[in-house]
């Protein structure tokens, strides 16, 4: 087995909503601190076969409504492949409204439906207005700061959620953020998240260095810098609540 | 009965018009306002319009720009034409326009109504008010917390079209240009490779999904972010070969392009300005407007939403660039416009978080739609991240671009300019660029004039 982690970056010019390019760097430039050998590949084209023994992550970043079911369509080709992957504990993360790809059902405004990928037991369905603002919540022990701009509401069925709002709206105004199923994790925070939060991007390594049996140096690595912009994020939040 | 009710408001709020205009108080914008809270469908009833010549300006970016530009040549050419220049553009702005250039009767007294409209009302005002001519700068990502995205605007677009508009849109921008399916006739505007062109091919540099089969669009080059000469890389979706108007051999030094034979002088001169011509070309072309009516408008045109301004502070040239937070494409503009000048440089940037809307929020999405990396490369001495809410994450940009991290200064710092631009003397360089939203832009000014009085 390799030493090297490989990263599938799914359908960057399709999922490419709000700066999401960001998070696949991150992954570049955390992996350099942890002294990690990390490699990204793009997966440019949705009709291409995905090679899911090849990957150990796959990031699905937030895309819009309309181009998940393309995507939806393209995959469910390969879903036993697809299934043979999360299977395996392989990771992969999806943000925003791309969520929707791995649900049972999404609902459009117009009244038409179709099925997703029914790998997370949740339901999806658009909504009339957006909802923008910032989205706090702690998740296996992390803080994760983010935005969130929802155009869809989730109600999670026989599905964990990921973590737990100290503020925002989350999956539909509930206490609940996001949702997980083995090392398929969903979170409704969107743009660079992981540029934020590089402790997530790091969390996701390890459970990648982790699946593949390899032995990580324990590190304490510097986010200085992110951990300020947690703190002024914490401190406008409770303005906000204050005000 | 409402006709007639019509008037009745129409009176009401003339009439509120001349006391304010006689106790000299501000207020003719809520003209508009109270006549739509008065009747829903005010609009409908004015007389004497020719829809042919109602021509709406909407899109992401460019439409204020677009408007004034199209108004202005028009006026110049001798034709009887008002516009929202205040930019009012909802409901309410096209109401006060219409009051305001009309009799007591609702008779409306000019040739051509050109108005700028907000995305999101577009399709309200369609049914009110059925104009023949939709010019669509450009639909690209924009105030996300309202927009959602583009494809929220894109269906509002799509529902207010029917096949007797003309379209105008732009034949390198692909998600606009696509709205051509839902219309008759579409004039398209263009221009060609110049020196300004650009390509990309960094690892992490993404395009956008293709409006016609989502699959990805490939440009050729890019004139500016987003918009170039483009193809799908599935279906046959691709620029025209041939736009109605096809700007070519631009020359930024003389401000001077061609289009077709003739050739235009212009005041302002970047890639974006040159579509915004290109467009009000289009249109004048529409309504045989001749070349030299249009280059008197060009030549004469005073664009009263410049969003840059030059101090002289403490021995140093301030170059202050504004940007309507929350819109890559505007704070690209402005590091293109860092870009482009080769010296020595000092950066200090101010975003600030967003409020366009309630509740206020940090969104940093747009930091990394931009491209950073070219700027960086640019000989920049120092780096100034400030604002309270987002300096960390500015910086945090600036360092995945590939920013040297010595050189970058952060202030947790809401608006103490003394303290900001404390290290200013320090520096080798005297060309500064100052980087904000429209948040600090009134207490800058003022800082930066009264430091001018005190030097």
């Amino acid at each position: 087995m390799s030493n090297i982690i490989n990263v599938g970056w799914m359908y960057p010019d399709i999922l490419n909503l709000h700066g999401e390019r960001a998070n696949a760097k991150s992954f570049e430039l955390v992996s350099k601190k942890m002294k990690v050998k990390l490699n990204i590949d793009r997966i440019d084209n949705i009709d291409e076969l995905v090679d899911f023994e090849k990957y150990d992550i796959l990031l699905f970043n937030a895309g819009e409504l309309k181009e998940i079911e393309n995507i939806s369509n393209c995959l469910n080709n390969q879903k036993e492949s697809l299934n043979k992957y999360i299977k395996e504990n392989k990771v992969i993360l999806l943000t925003g409204t791309t969520g929707a790809l791995f649900s049972n059902k999404v609902e459009r405004l117009d009244g038409y439906s179709f099925e997703a990928l029914k790998i997370l037991d949740m339901d999806v369905k658009e909504r009339d207005s957006v909802i923008g603002d910032d989205l706090y919540y702690i998740a296996n022990n992390m803080q994760i700061m983010g935005s969130q701009i929802q155009m869809i509401d989730i109600t999670l069925n026989n599905v964990k959620p990921f973590g737990n709002i100290k503020y925002g709206y989350g999956n539909n105004g509930n206490t609940k953020e996001g949702a997980r199923y083995k090392n398929v994790i969903f979170t409704n925070a969107l743009g660079p998240v992981l540029v934020k939060n590089p402790w997530f991007t790091e969390y996701l390594i390890k459970l990648a260095l982790k699946n593949k049996n390899i032995q990580l140096e324990n590190k304490k690595i510097n986010y200085d810098l992110e951990k300020k912009s947690l703190e002024s994020s914490k401190e406008f939040i409770d303005k906000k609540i204050n005000s | 009965m409402r006709k007639l009710y019509f008037i009745f408001v129409l009176w009401g709020v003339k009439f509120g018009q001349l006391l304010c205009k006689i106790f000299k108080q501000g207020g003719s914008m809520i003209s508009g306002k109270v006549a739509v809270m008065f009747q829903k469908n005010f609009v409908k009833y004015f007389t004497n319009i020719d829809y042919d010549k109602v021509i709406f300006v909407t899109g992401t970016n460019g439409k204020s720009t677009t408007t004034n530009l199209i108004y202005h040549t028009l006026k110049s050419a001798g034709k009887k034409v008002c516009t929202n220049g205040e930019g009012a553009n909802m409901m309410s702005g096209v109401a006060t326009t219409l009051i305001k250039n009309s009799n007591v009767f609702g008779r409306f007294n000019k040739e051509f109504l050109v108005l700028e409209v907000d995305e999101r009302s577009l399709r309200n005002i369609f049914k009110v008010l059925p104009a023949k001519n939709l010019c669509i700068s450009n639909l690209q990502k924009d105030q996300v917390q309202r927009n959602g995205d583009p494809d929220f605007i894109y269906q509002m677009f799509k529902n207010s079209l029917n096949k007797d508009v003309t379209l105008f849109v732009n034949n390198e921008e692909p998600r606009s240009r696509s709205l051509e399916d839902y219309v008759d006739k579409t004039i398209y505007f263009s221009i060609e490779k110049n020196i300004k062109s650009f390509v990309k091919n960094d690892f992490y540099d993404v395009t956008m999904p293709c409006p016609k089969c989502s699959h990805k669009i490939e440009y050729e080059y890019y004139n500016i972010e987003n918009i170039g000469k483009f193809k799908c890389s599935n279906c046959n979706y691709k620029s025209l070969k041939k736009s109605n108007v096809n700007i070519k051999d631009i020359d930024y030094d003389n401000y001077t392009f061609k289009c077709g034979k003739d050739t235009y002088k212009v005041n302002y001169i970047n890639p974006f300005y040159i579509y915004n011509y290109a467009l009000t070309i289009a249109v004048c072309k529409k309504f045989n407007i001749g070349y030299e009516d249009i280059q008197k408008g060009f030549e004469t045109f005073v664009n009263p939403a410049n969003r840059r301004e030059v101090y002289k502070y403490h021995g140093k040239t301030i170059h202050y660039l504004r940007i309507k937070q929350e819109n890559p494409e505007t704070l690209q503009n402005a590091l293109d416009t860092v870009l482009r000048d080769k010296k020595s440089k000092a950066i200090w940037m101010g975003l600030y978080e967003i409020k366009d809307f309630k509740p206020a929020y940090t969104n940093t999405f747009y930091f990394f739609d931009c491209n950073f990396k070219d700027v960086v490369k640019s000989n920049v001495e120092k780096y100034v991240c400030f604002s309270k809410t987002v300096c960390y994450d500015t910086a945090n940009r600036m360092i995945y671009a590939g920013a040297d991290e010595k050189k970058i200064k952060v202030y947790d710092v809401e608006d103490d300019f003394d303290i900001i631009f404390e290290d200013l003397d320090k520096l080798k360089t005297d060309n500064i660029y100052l980087i904000t939203g429209m948040k600090p832009y009134k207490k800058l000014k003022t800082f930066f004039e009264k430091g001018d009085k005190n030097e």
